[in-house]
């Protein structure tokens, strides 16, 4: 009893997190690839152990075609958030002069983040759509003649809205990043007679790669996920991964050809993970 | 009792009276105007049993809230196309007509079909009915379309929309004069797969809810589309858009709820009452009013509705219905339907 009472508190710091990866990750995982081997048949699915579905997905095209829209898309949302994310988090930790600015403009970045996802898709919507706000302000100035419909319900409103959810999640880890390379270094560096654009390049870029790669993990993981954008902003081609597997469990009644294609995209997300990781760990001990 | 003990009885009461099938409470799950306060209210007064309604956004939703199991649901209302497969999940038990009154009020039509029966037994009560009609708005066209072909017109390119689900293929297959769209040969279905394809650059969006194409219509997005008729031409009406629908010359999908016992229901009692409540006079002027969807008990919607909405609906007019093509399960051939749509929706 009294051993007991001794290692109560250590069994519990280990035991609950253990249990909470086995309950809450790793069982539904094994559901997922269990449900993957077996057979569509109607009315339901019959278990099975064939690779029936992982064929499927390998060798109709349609899976592979949405499978590389996805990837492209959240490319660009990591490419868009990465342009706009770098210079911002630059500003703030090596130019603005004033912290009070400094947090201000750090906490609008992260302020939408407590506003609905929903929300913010929907804002999109009315921002982007035939009749608003971005029509009626061009065609206050006369650069149209009439609302375009180019700007809503299609692959550029969805990298859009997600640029524009996503992008908190790319300005920390850099600022993060840049706010730990110590000034001294770049102040050697001009010492060592190098431009500041040549100092930029070469000292403070690579120190922060290891933010900015966290930075494209975490943006391109979450679109790559994502399903409600194509769903509010996106047009008759922006059918994502994610909506394909919720076809597959709702409307098409096949749950192991979507656990199937559920188990593909998590192989691909942490496989770009593991990569991110390793690059983070190489900037970390210094190696280039 | 210890206070550990009265929190875990709380929480075990917590937990458990929220999904209750507590006595002389009924669970429904089901379309939005289908437990609407204008008939619930009254029935839960008279009847003393109370409804608890949880919504669904498509046929699609029955199956998989139903499978994850739980017992939670004791009545449900999926469509025609639908029915079939819940009395094949086993997940449904044999209507006792006889202690439903006014069944015999029924269109035969409706009592006729397949999918609401098994080895001489009814599983589905029917409900209401419509068509899955077309719609345009009125300011864009001088001339009223009739066809289809609209739908494929170069002239409306980006304002056209069409329903996100497997009746896709339908509309196409009609277009493309395969008259018999829920025996549609593989043939046929590639063909209504590239007319689809053919149509997608025009398409602005496909539609998934009722209120996203009530958004698309009012937001100038799209002019003309399919629709489940009545409802979201009377939620445009409503918000002062004029539209107006059609049934085009290559005719319209026509649909019919019932409402479904789930099996080994405890609630029994409740459920035939609410069942009878559903098709009385109450149940079938209560859903044509809030809906716009026709009575599928032609007795009780005469008593009860006006002249003027009795024809409206359609109600004293077979030829309509015997017009429209009923939904069909589509059995095995359902996953090649599906599948040829996602690969619409994949390109």
């Amino acid at each position: 009893m009294n051993l007991l009472r001794r290692n109560l508190p250590g069994a519990l710091v280990v035991g609950i997190p253990v249990l909470w990866i086995l309950v809450f990750m790793l069982l539904p995982y094994g559901i997922i690839v269990t449900y993957s081997f077996w057979l569509k048949k109607y009315p339901t699915f019959l278990p099975a152990f064939q690779f029936g579905n992982y064929v499927t997905l390998f060798t109709d095209p349609q899976y592979l075609r949405v499978f590389l829209r996805t990837l492209k898309i959240s490319l660009l949302v990591s490419a868009a958030s990465f342009l706009l994310a770098y210079p911002f988090a630059y500003y703030l930790v090596f130019r603005c002069r004033s912290q009070a600015l400094r947090t201000w403009l750090y906490m609008a970045v992260i302020a939408p983040l407590w506003v609905s996802y929903l929300l913010r898709a929907y804002i999109w919507k009315t921002i982007l759509g035939t009749e608003g706000v971005l029509n009626s302000f061009l065609m206050w100035l006369r650069i149209i003649d009439e609302p375009s419909s180019l700007f809503l319900y299609n692959q550029f409103s969805m990298v859009v809205t997600l640029t524009y959810i996503f992008i908190p999640f790319m300005v920390m880890p850099i600022y993060t990043a840049l706010e730990k390379i110590p000034v001294n270094l770049t102040e050697a560096s001009a010492d060592l007679g190098m431009s500041p654009w040549r100092s930029f390049w070469h000292v403070t870029l690579p120190l922060s790669l290891p933010g900015v790669a966290a930075g494209f993990t975490l943006t391109f993981c979450l679109s790559f996920g994502d399903f409600i954008a194509p769903f509010l902003v996106g047009g008759p081609d922006g059918n994502l991964v994610a909506n394909v597997i919720a076809t597959q469990f709702g409307a098409a009644l096949n749950w192991p050809l979507g656990s199937a294609l559920a188990i593909v995209m998590l192989i691909v997300v942490l496989s770009i993970v593991s990569v991110s990781d390793r690059l983070e760990r190489k900037g970390l001990t210094g190696g280039t | 009792m210890t206070i550990k003990k009265g929190i875990t009885a709380g929480c075990i009461a917590a937990l458990t009276s929220g999904a209750a099938w507590a006595e002389g409470t009924i669970n429904v799950l089901t379309w939005e105007g289908y437990a609407d306060p204008s008939f619930i209210t009254p029935f839960e007064e008279t009847s003393g049993c109370k409804v608890n309604a949880t919504y669904v956004g498509s046929n699609d939703d029955f199956a998989p809230k139903l499978m994850a199991g739980g017992g939670v649901y004791d009545l449900i209302t999926p469509s025609i196309d639908t029915t079939q497969l819940m009395i094949d999940l086993g997940f449904v038990e044999p209507l006792d007509t006889a202690a439903i009154t006014g069944w015999d009020g029924i269109y035969p039509k409706f009592l006729a079909q397949d999918g609401i029966q098994q080895d001489g037994a009814y599983y589905g009560m029917p409900y209401s009915w419509g068509a899955i009609a077309f719609m345009y708005l009125d300011s864009a066209f001088d001339t009223p379309p009739s066809s289809l072909d609209a739908l494929w017109s170069e002239d409306l390119a980006g304002k056209i929309s069409l329903w996100d689900d497997k009746s896709a293929i339908y509309v196409a297959a009609r277009k493309n004069g395969d008259m018999d769209i829920y025996n549609l040969t593989d043939d046929q279905i590639a063909a209504a797969q590239d007319s689809l394809l053919a149509q997608k650059p025009l398409v602005r969006k496909y539609w998934a809810t009722a209120g996203e194409l009530v958004d698309l219509y009012k937001a100038g997005e799209v002019v003309i589309s399919n629709t489940w008729a009545g409802y979201q031409s009377s939620l445009l009406a409503a918000e002062g858009v004029a539209v107006t629908e059609f049934i085009p010359e290559e005719g319209a999908e026509g649909w019919m709820d019932s409402w479904m016992v789930v099996k080994d229901t405890p609630n029994k009692d409740c459920a035939y009452k609410f069942l009878n409540m559903q098709l009385s006079e109450l149940g079938q002027c209560g859903v044509a009013n809030v809906n716009g969807y026709s009575a599928a008990n032609a007795s009780a919607a005469k008593a009860c509705m006006t002249a003027e909405q009795y024809s409206a609906l359609h109600q004293d007019d077979p030829d309509y219905l015997d017009s429209l093509l009923i939904w069909t399960p589509l059995g095995d051939r359902f996953e090649t339907y599906t599948n040829a749509w996602n690969a619409v929706k994949a390109q």
